[in-house]
């Protein structure tokens, strides 16, 4: 059994005399990519500050690769990059000065590793220049360069697809899944767009008001036969399908924007094709609109607080 | 310790990237420049005396002085002093030295305050300005203790302001070298003390002037360093420090009818007051002074270091 690279046991966190985290315990492995979910305020940043030691731990413990980060600090944060909230760097100097302030920090970063990590991200070009003139997703490479000079065993990401344009975030996405694979680091990753984490991550833990209230497989979401999941099917015509639905499979079938709504188990879905073909129904289209997971995130949250 | 010397190099590095810190150092230069052509264009440096007939020309100033001082009733008393400087380089048979380089270092003492002003405002910031700028969260979580990285902030003010305070000196010196010349590092000068004339070496006065001051500077720049520690505010730290700086004398000289003001950081700051003079309060004597002193400087540094080390680094 291997050592999981993140473990959090009971962690409380009081701020005043208010309960802000009420205890959470899950762990995170090598090369797994879990992705931390939940509104505003529900204690993501809190929980990651802890993680990094930004913040004081009230009560339980946080380790990572064992060491925990209470009493044995330095030996725990070395394995840890991270960019917290916003990927803020010194905007008078350069991105390549801001390499090098944080690489002094951490013995064994050598100059190769600065340039090895730039390239990664893309930012050879822009390097030189100070950052006060980089885009916010050029920011947001400099922070994951940041993150990554020291090969670290966890990297922690706060919303690290905020600012990017849509070919940034895809980039972002694989690089982030083939870091986890590749070298086995283990990513965390904060989001308030459920369907980020869900694109990225392996598991999906829901904090709401400082608990976590579910843990998630995403294959599972997606892949598990008996999971209940909305279907929408371009066919035609309308109203005899939705008759042989019902009549067949007992299914209440809804009529929408010249399509049907159906809810159903992902092993059903072959056999009602079937069904409708053979009541000479055309059958156009058949998709899964939603799975269990966002409904479950909605019915947990409320949907106006996923944005 | 290798990596502390590292931490350093960043402050360091943070510090003179800045344009603001250039801005100073102009600053400094302009003010060092300005003083020496304004001694230039004056009569204090001596050219008059620099012949065989300095005698002469004392004795005749001194003439003409009195004149002028018995002619004129404005001028009554006003050049008392002056004349009798002029009897004591004549009685004592010493020929007035020229201005040199060391001389103007000596005048530009009070640029020493500005160096002072300058730390304050790095040391004000140097903590402030990280969590101003959100990169604090990137600077606590490598691993390094707190402690140490405060510590490498701390030695970086004190680096600046050595930095800074052997800028102004060698820059003084060389403007004075180029406009005046330099006489031998062990020369003398007749400067009145108290009503008192006596003869000093240059050198002695310069070490004197500005050792003093380097107290205040130290005390000021940990108070800023506190102050923006605590408070993570550079522009309170600043406001605070200097007006103290400034008003320390006042706020003293109010309060010296309370027995306990002797106990007040600023009583005691200047310790010039045990070599000439009173103190400022009564019963003050120089080793009470520098007890008071490093009561108050490690009382500052431990305060900065448990609000560095022990509170959380929450969002803006």
């Amino acid at each position: 059994m291997t050592e999981p690279a993140m473990e959090l046991t009971d962690v409380k966190k009081t701020i005043g005399r208010k309960e802000v985290i009420k205890g959470l315990s899950f762990t995170i492995d090598k090369g797994e990519v879990f992705g931390f979910i939940g509104p505003n305020g529900a204690g993501k940043t809190t929980t990651i500050r802890m993680m990094v030691g930004l913040m004081n731990i009230s009560e339980g413990d946080i380790r990572i690769l064992g060491n925990s980060v209470k009493t044995d600090f330095k030996d725990a944060v070395r394995e840890v990059g991270a960019i917290v909230e916003n990927p803020e760097m010194y905007p008078f100097m350069s991105g390549w000065q801001n390499l090098l302030h944080y690489a002094r920090m951490i013995p064994g970063v050598t100059k190769e590793r600065v340039h090895e990590v730039v390239q990664l991200v893309g930012l050879e070009k822009p390097i030189k220049e100070k950052v006060k003139k980089y885009s916010l997703g050029m920011r947001q490479r400099l922070g994951i360069a940041q993150a990554l000079l020291h090969k670290p065993s966890v990297l922690i990401f706060d919303e690290p697809t905020n600012g990017l344009d849509p070919a940034g975030i895809r980039e972002i996405r694989q690089y982030i899944r083939s870091i986890a694979t590749e070298e086995n680091v283990a990513v965390i990753i904060s989001s308030h767009l459920l369907l980020e984490i869900e694109q990225m991550c392996d598991r999906i833990g829901l904090i709401k008001n400082g608990e976590l209230v579910a843990v998630q497989e995403v294959g599972d979401a997606l892949t598990n036969q008996e999971n209940v999941m909305q279907v929408q099917m371009e066919v035609s015509p309308l109203e005899n399908a939705q008759a042989v639905l019902q009549s067949n499979h007992n299914i209440e079938a809804e009529v929408g924007d010249n399509k049907l709504m159906i809810r159903t188990e992902r092993n059903n879905i072959p056999t009602i094709i079937q069904t409708l073909v053979q009541h000479d129904v055309l059958v156009y289209q058949v998709e899964i609109t939603k799975t269990t997971l966002e409904d479950k995130f909605f019915d947990l949250i409320g949907e106006n607080t996923i944005g | 310790m290798a990596n502390f010397f590292q931490l350093v190099k960043n402050e360091q590095y943070k510090i003179y990237v800045r344009k603001s810190t250039w801005a100073m150092y102009i600053i400094a230069s302009l003010i060092i420049i300005g003083m020496a052509l304004m001694f230039s264009f004056s009569d204090i440096t001596n050219e008059q005396y620099q012949n065989d007939e300095w005698k002469q020309t004392l004795q005749d100033e001194n003439a003409e002085m009195t004149a002028e001082m018995e002619n004129e009733e404005v001028f009554e008393g006003a050049y008392t002093s002056n004349i009798e400087r002029n009897n004591y380089y004549l009685e004592n048979d010493i020929q007035p030295a020229s201005y040199d380089a060391w001389q103007l270092v000596m005048d530009n003492e009070f640029t020493l305050s500005l160096v002072s002003l300058f730390t304050i405002i790095v040391a004000a910031g140097i903590v402030a300005n990280e969590f101003r700028w959100g990169t604090i969260k990137l600077l606590l979580i490598r691993p390094i203790s707190r402690l140490k990285i405060l510590l490498s902030k701390y030695v970086s003010v004190l680096l600046f302001a050595l930095f800074t305070l052997l800028y102004v000196l060698a820059f003084s010196w060389i403007v004075g070298a180029l406009l005046f010349g330099v006489n031998p590092i062990d020369s003398h000068i007749v400067i009145s003390t108290m009503g008192n004339l006596e003869y000093v070496s240059v050198m002695d006065k310069i070490i004197e002037g500005y050792g003093f001051q380097l107290v205040t500077l130290l005390m000021m720049a940990t108070l800023a360093f506190a102050i923006s520690t605590i408070f993570r505010q550079s522009s309170l730290a600043i406001g605070v420090s200097i007006f103290l700086m400034f008003a320390g004398n006042g706020i003293i000289a109010f309060l010296s009818k309370y027995s306990w003001s002797k106990y007040i950081l600023f009583a005691n700051t200047d310790l010039q007051q045990y070599g000439n003079g009173t103190p400022l309060v009564e019963n003050m004597t120089l080793g009470f002074s520098i007890t008071v002193l490093a009561v108050y400087y490690v009382i500052f540094l431990l305060l900065s270091w448990s609000f560095f080390s022990k509170r959380d680094v929450a969002g803006q």
